[in-house]
């Protein structure tokens, strides 16, 4: 679950990216932020991660107050939720099976189970066959995957996903997507960040507008596949 | 965290040093270099130190004794000589000796000596070597207090430009070898900042994936210490060699040894293992700081 409760952020060169900002996802719900650059979106982003702390107002993420929350702890929140970047961001000396057990490891967790966690979430992404392979063997789309992989191996509450089609092949992104939803039906909170307003219409849900850091739009369109 | 974690973790810092060998070879590179400038600049000094000290050992204080002094008298000198604090050896140098002596190095005025007779002007005397010569005056004054004693003669001039020098060459040395580590610390961190730069992302991913720093910094401090046991014992090999070389061309072609004196030159035999341990150790400690130091900028995500 994330909320914000009245947030602004002013960045220190002045900026104000979010004024006054409040905002409820429920835990198991879809969401897409939308925006154009600079908008604020980075800014929400990095606010949930505790990249960077409000300036005013509450944030509270998977019921951990983020304003009150210890730079000590934050390791330990950010196990909650599984980030997807818009460049991959695979490690690229690991391969496939390396870089998602990776996070396994950074959790300690037990390596029986590392071993049968892996190969299971590549199957759910549809990569059995890549499981060796690096990344720079792969396509951006199979990538993203990877990444999808690595977000869901530790089982977040949540996953952020940063503009995750930006760097792929459009044909692919509904894909993406709909890996997402997929996720998203198994009861993972879904937060994701797009300017591509093709695929918001095509899926509908709720729809976050951001725009000059503040929510101008916050409603649950149906998307034109139901229609 | 759990010993299969820690277990994974070093075995990660031996697998990043293949990994990212370009940058562990820059790295290593810049400490063998490091390591063998400080360890040269040392040695020498130590070296140098050494054939002061073995000047020091050459200098010596002539005790005269008086001219009309029994056989028996000379033997208490000489033990009351053995028996002071800063005295390392005594020799007795007889009239006898003096006087051939004398007449050898001087052989064109032999017929002057010869009208002479027996008539010896020279009188009996202890070479005395010190232990400190910085204690000269205050040992030169004790000596004047013994029965018998006519005259003592210290190389006071010599002593007092040796110990200027000893203390310019320290002063010099310790400049140098504290420079010569002041740069190489900002050229090794700045490789290893360049080789942490290069790893960026995989950082903010182990970051964002939340994962605590001890565990992002566990294979940087295994990599940076590995490159530099493995500089501390190239640096060991290089300087052994080295300085095999040139204490043999001292040896053989200059023969400056003879000259300057002694075997004051120390083998290298005998500071092999110190050496050895230094330099690994100092390669250890300063690539693993400077590896986890570099990497503290980009954990601040």
């Amino acid at each position: 679950m994330v909320e914000l409760k009245n947030v602004s952020v002013t960045y220190s060169t002045g900026v104000d990216a979010l004024n006054n900002v409040s905002l409820k996802v429920e835990d198991g719900e879809f969401a897409f932020v939308v925006g154009s650059s600079g908008a604020g979106k980075s800014t929400l982003i990095k606010l949930i991660l505790k990249e960077i702390d409000a300036t005013s107002g509450m944030v509270q993420v998977n019921n951990y107050n983020l304003n009150t929350l210890k730079k000590k702890k934050i390791p330990e929140f950010r196990r909650t939720i599984g980030f997807v970047f818009q460049d991959f961001r695979l490690i690229p000396t690991m391969t496939v099976y390396e870089n998602i057990a990776f996070v396994l490891r950074v959790i300690d967790a037990p390596r029986r189970y590392i071993r049968k966690r892996v190969p299971y979430v590549i199957s759910l992404v549809g990569l059995q066959d890549k499981s060796n392979s690096y990344p720079t063997q792969l396509s951006g789309g199979e990538q993203q995957r990877v990444a999808i992989a690595r977000a869901l191996v530790n089982d977040p509450q949540l996953i952020i996903a940063d503009e995750p089609t930006g760097n792929i092949d459009p044909e692919l992104s509904f894909e993406i997507v709909e890996l997402l939803k997929g996720i998203n039906e198994c009861g993972t909170t879904i937060l994701m960040v797009t300017h591509e307003h093709d695929l918001v219409r095509h899926f509908g849900g709720r729809i976050i507008n951001i725009n000059s850091g503040e929510i101008v739009f916050d409603e649950v369109i149906g998307g034109n596949n139901e229609a | 965290m759990k010993l299969s974690g820690v277990r994974y973790l070093t075995k990660q810092g031996f697998d990043n040093v293949w990994k990212n060998r370009m940058m562990a070879f820059a790295s290593f590179c810049v400490l063998l270099v490091s390591i063998l400038l400080v360890g040269l600049s040392i040695l020498f000094y130590v070296n140098l130190n050494s054939i002061i000290g073995g000047i020091e050992n050459k200098n010596e204080i002539i005790v005269f004794l008086d001219e009309d002094i029994t056989k028996q008298q000379t033997d208490e000198v000489g033990k009351k000589l053995k028996q002071m604090d800063n005295i390392k050896s005594i020799s007795f140098y007889s009239k006898k000796q003096a006087f051939d002596d004398m007449k050898s190095s001087m052989a064109e005025y032999e017929e002057i000596f010869d009208s002479l007779g027996d008539d010896n002007p020279l009188i009996d005397s202890y070479r005395v070597k010190i232990k400190d010569i910085s204690q000269t005056n205050a040992t030169v004054d004790s000596l004047n207090e013994i029965d018998h004693v006519y005259r003592i003669r210290a190389p006071y001039d010599f002593v007092n430009i040796l110990s200027e020098m000893k203390k310019i060459v320290t002063i010099i040395a310790t400049a140098i070898i504290v420079a010569l580590a002041i740069v190489s610390m900002v050229i090794i961190s700045n490789t290893t900042k360049a080789s942490v730069f290069a790893r960026r992302n995989e950082i903010s991913i182990m970051k964002y994936v939340g994962a605590t720093n001890a565990f992002i910094r566990i294979p940087f401090f295994v990599e940076g210490m590995i490159t530099g046991i493995i500089a501390g014992m190239v640096a060991t090999l290089i300087t052994w060699m080295g300085y095999d070389a040139v204490v043999e061309l001292l040896t053989k072609e200059v023969n400056i040894l003879n000259i300057i004196g002694m075997g004051s030159i120390i083998p290298f035999a005998e500071i092999a293992f110190t050496v050895a341990g230094l330099y690994i150790i100092a390669g250890a400690l300063v690539g693993a700081v400077g590896s986890v130091l570099s990497t503290r900028k980009h954990l601040n995500v």
